[in-house]
């Protein structure tokens, strides 16, 4: 066994171990789960089962790229520019609902106190 | 009449007690919005007289004036003056933008540094306003000298249609292009502005954004 292929299955293999983990601890969903899972089981089977890797070759190389790893460099790239404007996107949104939940909350503390109601005007502590 | 004065502030305990007890000499009412500031601005505030409203993280000047805004509107204010919190106005100047109001002249007015001349604003920000002012009035389609001016009062019907969004510096042109696009009557007051050494407001990147989205609601 080639050290590449002892380094990629270990990596993979932790990796999984890890992702089941967050997955069991409800921190990711079962979607970005099966993702991540996919991409580390790729992993060991291409540190585990060489043949894997030929097999990739003809499956890229019938998508028009030369090697497995044009492909996933290509591929790769493309799904960060989703994920960039995914996270943009979601962003906007949460920076937006954050505002409104602290000019919410400034509004319902100025009713209640410190500042006393906005109809009724408070004496203010002398200085 | 009840008459409002919205202050947004963040970090002016040098000059905010000031500011509310001149406000309050004209106004039934000055509502502070304390931008999460790290110093007594809400105490200070509190202890002149105004009434305090809080922002338990940092937004920005456009925020902090939208928050005033529905605080004042929540207490049924009529009118409603907003000024800077650092001492760049002078609070005896507010019954001068009030008189087209209660004159039913205009909708809303802006304290115009321009019109007096603006001798005394720094090049770089008469230049960057300039320009500002422009856009805006190019957008909005009516004349405007200030763009950027904090000193303003509105009648409630204004705040009511045309409310801003933005929560940065860019709320400026944004309330004038909404308020002129529903056809309320603008018009603009020469007021007199103090630049002290502590010089805030927006730089060259806020300019270039405010520019950015005033272009963009053609």
């Amino acid at each position: 066994m080639e050290l590449y292929e002892i380094a990629a299955t270990a990596f993979g293999v932790v990796m999984l171990l890890l992702t089941t983990r967050e997955l069991a601890r409800r921190k990711i969903g079962l979607l970005q789960y099966s993702l991540w899972t996919a991409l580390w089981l790729a992993l060991i089977l291409i540190g585990t089962i060489p043949q894997f890797y030929h097999t990739l070759v003809l499956v890229t190389q019938a998508l028009g790229m030369y090697t497995p790893i044009h492909f996933v460099t290509t591929f790769s790239i493309l799904v960060l520019f989703a994920v960039a404007y995914y996270l943009g996107r979601r962003i906007a949104e949460l920076d937006d609902k954050l505002s409104m939940a602290v000019q919410h909350i400034a509004l319902q503390s100025a009713n209640t106190k410190h500042a006393g109601l906005i109809e009724e005007k408070a004496e203010p502590p002398a200085a | 009449m009840r008459i409002a004065c919205i202050i947004p502030a963040f970090n002016e305990e040098s000059t905010i007690a000031e500011m509310v007890r001149g406000a309050l000499k004209h106004c039934s009412t000055v509502i502070v919005v304390d931008d999460h500031s790290q110093d007594r601005t809400a105490e200070l505030s509190w202890r002149s007289g105004a009434r305090v409203v809080k922002h338990i993280l940092h937004l920005g000047a456009g925020a902090a004036l939208s928050t005033g805004f529905r605080a004042a509107l929540r207490g049924g204010f009529k009118i409603f003056v907003t000024i800077d919190g650092d001492g760049q106005h002078d609070p005896d100047e507010i019954p001068t933008a009030l008189d087209p109001i209660l004159k039913h002249e205009a909708d809303m007015v802006i304290g115009s540094r321009i019109l007096q001349g603006s001798r005394s604003m720094p090049l770089i920000k008469k230049i960057g306003n300039r320009i500002l002012s422009i856009a805006t009035s190019f957008v909005s389609g009516t004349k405007i000298t200030d763009s950027q001016s904090g000193f303003r009062a509105y009648r409630r019907e204004v705040l009511d249609c045309a409310m801003h969004r933005a929560r940065d510096y860019r709320w400026a042109s944004e309330i004038l292009v909404l308020a002129a696009k529903e056809g309320f009557r603008i018009k603009e007051v020469p007021i007199t502005a103090v630049y002290r050494e502590r010089l805030k407001g927006a730089g060259i990147r806020d300019g270039l954004k405010i520019l950015y989205s005033t272009m963009k609601s053609l």
